[in-house]
C-alpha cells in the first residue's frame, strides 16, 4: 500500500473513530449506596425517565459497599477524574469541603424548597449558609427489641444504661429449660463502622464530647470512662464472639431469634424481618423499639442518623446536568418511588412528601408505625446525629472525623476493654496517645 | 554496527519497560517514605527519617508484624505438609485420579473473593454448615463463632491454606513424575519400607521444588492482603487478623498517611529481601555438604 493510501486509511478511521464521540451524550456518573435490588431498581428507573427527558444526558449510577466508598472517592479524586455525584458520610462531606473539592448544592435547595427540608437535613455538611451535601433520605438508629419476650418477663422501657442492663440480663434465658443460654440479651454490631456509630451515639447520650475546641482528644475524660463500662457490662450479655458480628449478621441474630434486643438496629431490619422471621412473629407486635436510654452523666438520647448527603464534585465534567438530576430525583412522584423501596429506613428529607398520603399510606408504613415514630421523635428533638458527630459545629470544625473514623483507635479501645479486659483508663489512654499521634500528624493539634 | 550494539538496542524496550514498571514503583515508594504525605492530596513535607522512627515506637506495627509472622508461618507449614500429602497420593495409580487431580487444583483457581465469601458463610455462626456438622457429631455444644476473637486467625488460616495448598500440589506432583522408578526399586531391593522410600529417595528428591516453593509462598503470604481483607468485609474482629499488609493498607487509605505506608512497605520489602538472602545462603551451604 503507498504511504499517501496509508495516511487516507489513518486519516478516515481517526474520523471515524472521532465522530460519534462527538455526539457522545453527556455522562453523568452517579455513585450511591444503596445497594438493595428493589432500591437499585428505582433508582435506576428515576434515571431512564430522567434520560428519556433530557435527550443528551445519560446517567450511569453505580451501587458501592461502603467499605469501597471512600477509597474509591478519593482515588478518583486524586486521578482528577471524580464522578459527578456521589454518596458520602456526612464527615466525608465536610473533610472534601474543606478541602474545597466540592460545589454547593443550592440550586437544588431551591428547586425543592429551602423550607420544605427538615431543619435536621439542612444541618448536614452545611458550611457558611451554603448546602454542599444534600442528604438522599435519613432514618435514624433504633433499639429493637423483642416484644413478646419482654412482656412475658414484665419489662419496662429502659431510661437508663441501668436500666437497658438489667433488661438486657433479663432477656438472656435458657427457653428450653436445659441451663444453656439460647437468646442472647442483646446483639452488638463488632464491625469498625458500627463500633464508632456506637461511641458517638453513646457519649452523647452521656452528654460528652470526643474532642474539644482546640482538636484535644477527651478520651481520658470521665464520661468516655463510663461509656466504656457500660460498654463492658453490656457485652456479657451478648452471643459469644459477637465481636465477629456485622451489621447483617447482628439482624440475623434478631431475626434468627438469638438475641432478643437489637441496640444498633436501623428501619431496614423492619423489612429484614418480613423477609426472613417466622411469618408469625414477623411484624411490629414480636419486634417493637424501645427509645435509646441515657448515660449516668447524661440527660437525653442519643442516636446516629443515616443520611449520606449527595456531594456534588467540582473537578467532574457535567455539573449542570448532574444538578438537574437531582431537581428530578427529590421531584414528589421520583422520590417516592425511590423512598418506598425501603421505606421505614429512608426518611423523606422533604416536609411534603413525609405528610402526603401517598407516602403515608404506604403498606409498610403503616405496618411499621410505632419504628416511624420514635424515629421522628429523635429527629424533631435533635437527638440524631450523623456518625462521630456529637455537636452540629463538629460538621465544620472537625474535619478530621474521617481519619479517625478508619484509623480504627476507637475500635481497638473499645476492644481492648471489652475482649483484652484492660481497665478502661488503661485503654483510654492509649488510644489518646493515638489519636494525639494522628491530630497532630494532620496539623490539626499542635503541641 | 557491533553485533552487541545491536543486541543491546533490542533489549532496550523490553528493559526500559521493565525498569518503569518495577524499578521506578519501588524508588518512589521509598522516595515518599520521606514524606509526611497525604495519600490523594499533593500534600507532602520532606521529615527524613521520621515515618521509620515512628514505625519503631509503634506497637501496632509490631503487633501487625508479629500476627503477619504467625499467618504466614502456620499457613505456609500447612499448606506444604497437606501439598506433599495430597501429591503422594495423587501420584500413584487408583480410579478417578484424573478428575481429582482436575479437582484438587479447583480452590487455587477460584478467585479470591468468591472463596472467602463462601467461607464465610459455610462458618457462619448462626446458618452455617460447619456449626451445623460439628453440632450434630456432638463436637461442640454450641455454635463456634468463627469470625470472634478466638478464631478469626484460626479461620483465616483454614481458609488460605484451602486455598494456596494446590499450587504446592502442582509444583510437588510435576517433580514427583519426573523421578526415575529405578530409584524406588533399588530402595526396595535393598529391603526400603514405604517411609524409608519416602524420606531417603522422595524427599531429597524434592528438595529443590520445595526450596522455590518454600521461598515463592514464603513471599505471598508474608504479603497476603486480599485473603485476611475480605475476611474482615462486613464483620470479623478485624484487629485480630490486623497483618502487617492491612495495617499498612489503613495507614495508607484509612489515615490517608501514603509516607508512613510506604515505610512500612519499604520496611517489609527490606525484611523479606533479608530473609531471601539468608534462605539462598543456607540452601547454598546445605547444597554443598
Amino acid at each position: 500500500m503507498h504511504m499517501s493510501r496509508m495516511v487516507a486509511l489513518a486519516a478516515a478511521l481517526t474520523v471515524g473513530i472521532a465522530a460519534p464521540a462527538v455526539a457522545q451524550d453527556k455522562l453523568v456518573r452517579v455513585w450511591h449506596t444503596e445497594t438493595e435490588p428493589q432500591t437499585i431498581k428505582a433508582f435506576n428507573d428515576i434515571a431512564r425517565r430522567f434520560e428519556a427527558k433530557n435527550p443528551g444526558i445519560r446517567i450511569e449510577a453505580e451501587g458501592l459497599a461502603w467499605t469501597d466508598l471512600e477509597g474509591k472517592i478519593m482515588a478518583s479524586l486524586a486521578a482528577g477524574s471524580p464522578p459527578e455525584l456521589s454518596h458520602g458520610q456526612p464527615i466525608t462531606c465536610t473533610s472534601l469541603q474543606s478541602k474545597g473539592l466540592l460545589n454547593a448544592l443550592d440550586e437544588v435547595v431551591k428547586a425543592i424548597g429551602e423550607d420544605n427540608i427538615w431543619e435536621q437535613v439542612k444541618r448536614v455538611c452545611n458550611v457558611g449558609g451554603k448546602q454542599f451535601g444534600l442528604v438522599h433520605a435519613a432514618g435514624t438508629s433504633l433499639l429493637i427489641y423483642r416484644k413478646d419476650i419482654a412482656d412475658k418477663a414484665g419489662l419496662k422501657p429502659p431510661k437508663t444504661w441501668n436500666d437497658l442492663l438489667a433488661n438486657a440480663k433479663a432477656l438472656t434465658q435458657s427457653t428450653k429449660g436445659d441451663g444453656k443460654i439460647d437468646i442472647y440479651g442483646i446483639t452488638l454490631p463488632g464491625d469498625n463502622l458500627f463500633i464508632n456509630i456506637l461511641m458517638g451515639e453513646l457519649i452523647k447520650s452521656n452528654g460528652g464530647a470526643l474532642f474539644d475546641n482546640n482538636n484535644k482528644p477527651l478520651f481520658t475524660d470521665q464520661k468516655m470512662i463510663e461509656v466504656l463500662e457500660f460498654w463492658r457490662e453490656l457485652v456479657k450479655y451478648a452471643p459469644p464472639g459477637w465481636e465477629g458480628d456485622g451489621y447483617l449478621q447482628t439482624f440475623q441474630n434478631l431475626y434468627g431469634q438469638k438475641a432478643a434486643m437489637m441496640f444498633q438496629g436501623y428501619g431496614r431490619g423492619a423489612g429484614l424481618i418480613e423477609k426472613f422471621a417466622p411469618k408469625e412473629m414477623a411484624n411490629d407486635k414480636t419486634f417493637d423499639v424501645w427509645s435509646k436510654p441515657v448515660g449516668p452523666s447524661g440527660k437525653a438520647p442519643g442516636v446516629q442518623v443515616d443520611e449520606e448527603p449527595w456531594m456534588l464534585f467540582k473537578d467532574a465534567k457535567h455539573q449542570k446536568e448532574a444538578i438537574e438530576f437531582l431537581k428530578f430525583f427529590y421531584q414528589d412522584d421520583n422520590y417516592l418511588e425511590y423512598v418506598s423501596t425501603v421505606p421505614i429506613h429512608l426518611f423523606p428529607i422533604t416536609k411534603s412528601l413525609r405528610a402526603s398520603p401517598k407516602y403515608q399510606n404506604l403498606e409498610m408504613i403503616q405496618r411499621w408505625k410505632g419504628w416511624i415514630e420514635v424515629q421522628q421523635g429523635y429527629l424533631d428533638k435533635d437527638q440524631g446525629k450523623p456518625t462521630l458527630v456529637v455537636d452540629w459545629s463538629d460538621m465544620t470544625e472537625k474535619p478530621y472525623l474521617l481519619e479517625v473514623l478508619g484509623s480504627g483507635i476507637v475500635r481497638d479501645m473499645v476492644m481492648d476493654v471489652v475482649l483484652e479486659k484492660w481497665e478502661p483508663k488503661r485503654a483510654a489512654e492509649k488510644a489518646q496517645r493515638r489519636l494525639e499521634d494522628l491530630l497532630r500528624n494532620k496539623g490539626y493539634l499542635k503541641g | 554496527m557491533p553485533e552487541a550494539a545491536v543486541g543491546i538496542l533490542l533489549i532496550l524496550p523490553a528493559i526500559l519497560l521493565l525498569l518503569s514498571l518495577t524499578l521506578y514503583p519501588v524508588l518512589y515508594g521509598v522516595w515518599i517514605s520521606f514524606f509526611n504525605k497525604h495519600s490523594f492530596f499533593p500534600q507532602q513535607t520532606f521529615i527524613g527519617f521520621d515515618n521509620y522512627i515512628f514505625l519503631l515506637r509503634d506497637p501496632e506495627f509490631w503487633a501487625s508484624v508479629w500476627r503477619g509472622t504467625v499467618y504466614a508461618l502456620s499457613t505456609i507449614v500447612l499448606q506444604i505438609v497437606l501439598g506433599v500429602a495430597a501429591a503422594l497420593l495423587l501420584n500413584e495409580f487408583f480410579p478417578g485420579r484424573n478428575i481429582l487431580r482436575g479437582i484438587v487444583i479447583f480452590p487455587y483457581v477460584v478467585p479470591t473473593v468468591v472463596a472467602v465469601i463462601v467461607w464465610k458463610w459455610l462458618l457462619n455462626s448462626q446458618f452455617g454448615l460447619v456449626n451445623y456438622l460439628i453440632e450434630k457429631a456432638g463436637l461442640v455444644d454450641r455454635p463456634i463463632s468463627f469470625m470472634g476473637k478466638d478464631w478469626i486467625m484460626v479461620s483465616l488460616i483454614i481458609v488460605s491454606v484451602w486455598q494456596f495448598f494446590p499450587f504446592v500440589v502442582i509444583g510437588v506432583l510435576a517433580r514427583l513424575q519426573t523421578i526415575p522408578e529405578e530409584l524406588y526399586d533399588a530402595a526396595k531391593i535393598d529391603g526400603g519400607n514405604a517411609w524409608q522410600r519416602f524420606v531417603y529417595v522422595t524427599l531429597p528428591q524434592l528438595k529443590g521444588v520445595l526450596f522455590v516453593i518454600v521461598l515463592l509462598r514464603s513471599i505471598w503470604m508474608f504479603t497476603k492482603f486480599d485473603t485476611p481483607w475480605l475476611m474482615i468485609q462486613g464483620g470479623g474482629a478485624e484487629t485480630y487478623i490486623r497483618t502487617l499488609p492491612i495495617y499498612t493498607y489503613m495507614r495508607t487509605f484509612a489515615y490517608y498517611e501514603a509516607g508512613l505506608g510506604s515505610a512500612m512497605a519499604v520496611v517489609m520489602f527490606l525484611a523479606l529481601a533479608g530473609a531471601a538472602v539468608l534462605y539462598f545462603r543456607i540452601w547454598r551451604r546445605e547444597e554443598n555438604l
